[in-house]
C-alpha cells in the first residue's frame, strides 16, 4: 500500500471518531442555547417595505411575523422582498404576500433537528416557538455554527488538561463490571465544562429533565440526580479541572459514570467518611464542603464505585436499579 | 399553611411564583446552610429555611423536589438566584428575620420537622 493511501485510510478513521463525536453534540445542543433570543417581528397589516427597513437596519434576512397576541402567522424572507420590489408590490400589507405554514422548531429540540430542517426545507432560518405558538427565538446557520464552535472550545481546553491522566486504564473500562466501555453509547452526555462554583448543578439539572423525557420513576430520577448532583459539585470544587457526565440506560438499572482529569484525591477511605471534608472556607460559605459528597452518592445510589489517584483523575460509576425505589 | 400565611407570618417580600403562594400548602419545613445536607434529608413537598442567597438555592430545592424557599436574614438575594428560582418555578421568599426566629416562628404555628431522626 502506498504511503498517501494509508494517509487517507487515517485520515477516514479520524474524521469518523470527528462525526461521531460531532452528532452527539448535535444531539444533546439544545435550540434554545444557540437561538437568538432578541428576535425582530412584526405584525402582519405593516407593509413589506416596513420589513425591509427593519431587515436593512437590523442586518437579518427574515422576519417572523405575528399576531396580537405574540403567536406566530407567517414569515417574510429577504427573497419575499426581492420579489416585492420586482413585482412593484413594496407597499402592499405584509399579510398579503407573507409565506404561512411556517415550519418552527421548539427551544427543546436539538441540533440535529436544526440541520434536518436545514436541508430539507432550504431556508436560511427558523422561527423558535413556545407551546403556545408565540415566538421565543429565531435559529440561523450562523446560530447552529457558532454553539458548535462554542462548544468545541471547552472541548478542547479539556483535552489538553486531560491529556496527563489519559493513560489511565480506569478511564477505559467500567468500574463495577470490569468490562470495557463505549462511551459513545452513552444515552446521556454532558461536560462539566465550568469551573464556577455557582454553577453546580447545571448538569444534574439537564439529566434530570432529559430522564423525565424518558418517562421514568420520579424517585429514580430524583436519586439519581441527588447523586449526580454531588458527584457534579466535587469535580467542580475538587478537581481543578474539567469532567463529563455519562448516563447509560439499562434494561434493569441506570448508569451514571462521572469523571475528571484533575488532582484525585489521596486517601477514598478518608473521602468517604460522613462530615470529612477538604474544602476551602469559601466553598463552605457557598453551602457545600459539608463532607457530605460521596456519602451521599453511597446513599442514594445501589451500588457506587470510586476510583483515583492523586494527581490522576477521579472516575465515579454508580448503578441505579429500576425496581428498587 | 399556606405559602402566603407563612410569607405574612414571616414578614417576607415575595421574590418568586406570587401567583403560586395561595395553592402551595406547607407542612414540613427544614433549616439548612449546606446544601449538601439538603440534599440528603431533604425530602419531596417541603419548605427550605436557609440563610444562603446563591442559585445553588433553588437548584437544589428543585432537584430534591422541595416546594419552597425562604431565606433568611441577608440584605439582598443575589439577582441570579431569583432568575434561576423563576426560571425552575421555585417560590422563593425573602425574610428580614433571623434562622431562629422564623423557623420558631414557624415550628410555633404547627409546622412539622422533615422526617430525620439521628441517634445523638
Amino acid at each position: 500500500m502506498s504511503e498517501s493511501r494509508l494517509e487517507t485510510l487515517e485520515g477516514m478513521k479520524l474524521s469518523n471518531v470527528f462525526l461521531d463525536s460531532l452528532m452527539q453534540i448535535m444531539n444533546h445542543l439544545k435550540i434554545e442555547e444557540v437561538m437568538s433570543k432578541n428576535v425582530h417581528v412584526l405584525t402582519p397589516e405593516k407593509s413589506m417595505w416596513h420589513a425591509k427597513e427593519l431587515m436593512r437596519l437590523k442586518k437579518v434576512s427574515g422576519i417572523p411575523i405575528v399576531n396580537r397576541e405574540g403567536k406566530l402567522v407567517g414569515i417574510v424572507s429577504i427573497e419575499d422582498i426581492i420579489l416585492a420590489l420586482e413585482g412593484n408590490y413594496i407597499n402592499e400589507p405584509i399579510e398579503k404576500h407573507m409565506t404561512r405554514n411556517v415550519v418552527c422548531l421548539k427551544p427543546s429540540d436539538n441540533l440535529k433537528k436544526a440541520v434536518e430542517c436545514f436541508e430539507r426545507y432550504g431556508y436560511g432560518r427558523f422561527p423558535v416557538t413556545d407551546e403556545k405558538g408565540r415566538v421565543v427565538g429565531i435559529v440561523a446557520k450562523e446560530d447552529v455554527l457558532k454553539g458548535l464552535l462554542q462548544w468545541f472550545s471547552t472541548v478542547y481546553t479539556h483535552d489538553e488538561r486531560r491529556s496527563d491522566v489519559l493513560e489511565s486504564e480506569y478511564f477505559y473500562k467500567s468500574l463495577l463490571t470490569g468490562e470495557p466501555l463505549d462511551k459513545r453509547g452513552a444515552d446521556f452526555v454532558m461536560e462539566i465544562g465550568y469551573t464556577d462554583i455557582n454553577m453546580a448543578g447545571v448538569v444534574a439539572a439537564r439529566l434530570k429533565e432529559f430522564l423525565i423525557s424518558k418517562g421514568m420513576d420520579e424517585k429514580l430520577v430524583r436519586r439519581i440526580t441527588i447523586a449526580t448532583y454531588e458527584a457534579e459539585a466535587n469535580v467542580v470544587i475538587h478537581s481543578g479541572s474539567n469532567g463529563v457526565v455519562y448516563c447509560f440506560l439499562g434494561q434493569d438499572a441506570i448508569r451514571v459514570r462521572v469523571e475528571d482529569y484533575g488532582k484525585g484525591i489521596e486517601n477514598v477511605d478518608l473521602a468517604m467518611r460522613e462530615g470529612f471534608s477538604t474544602a476551602p472556607d469559601h466553598i463552605r460559605e457557598l453551602g457545600f464542603g459539608a463532607g457530605m459528597g460521596l456519602p451521599n452518592m453511597k446513599r442514594f445510589s445501589d451500588k457506587m464505585v470510586i476510583v483515583s489517584e492523586g494527581g490522576k483523575g477521579v472516575v465515579v460509576e454508580m448503578l441505579f436499579y429500576r425496581d428498587e425505589t | 399553611m399556606t405559602l402566603r400565611e407563612i410569607a405574612d407570618l414571616l414578614d417576607a417580600k415575595v421574590l418568586c411564583g406570587d401567583e403560586r403562594l395561595d395553592n402551595v400548602v406547607v407542612e414540613y419545613v427544614a433549616a439548612a446552610d449546606m446544601m449538601s445536607d439538603v440534599l440528603a434529608f431533604g425530602q419531596p413537598g417541603f419548605l427550605l429555611v436557609t440563610g444562603l442567597n446563591t442559585p445553588q438555592v433553588p437548584r437544589t430545592v428543585n432537584i430534591v423536589g422541595g416546594i419552597g424557599v425562604v431565606v433568611v436574614r441577608k440584605p439582598v438575594v443575589l439577582e441570579s438566584t431569583v432568575e434561576l428560582a423563576q426560571v425552575l418555578e421555585v417560590p422563593l421568599l425573602h425574610s428580614p428575620l433571623t434562622m431562629f426566629e422564623a423557623c420558631g416562628k414557624l415550628y410555633a404555628r404547627g409546622l412539622k420537622p422533615i422526617n430525620v431522626r439521628v441517634k445523638a
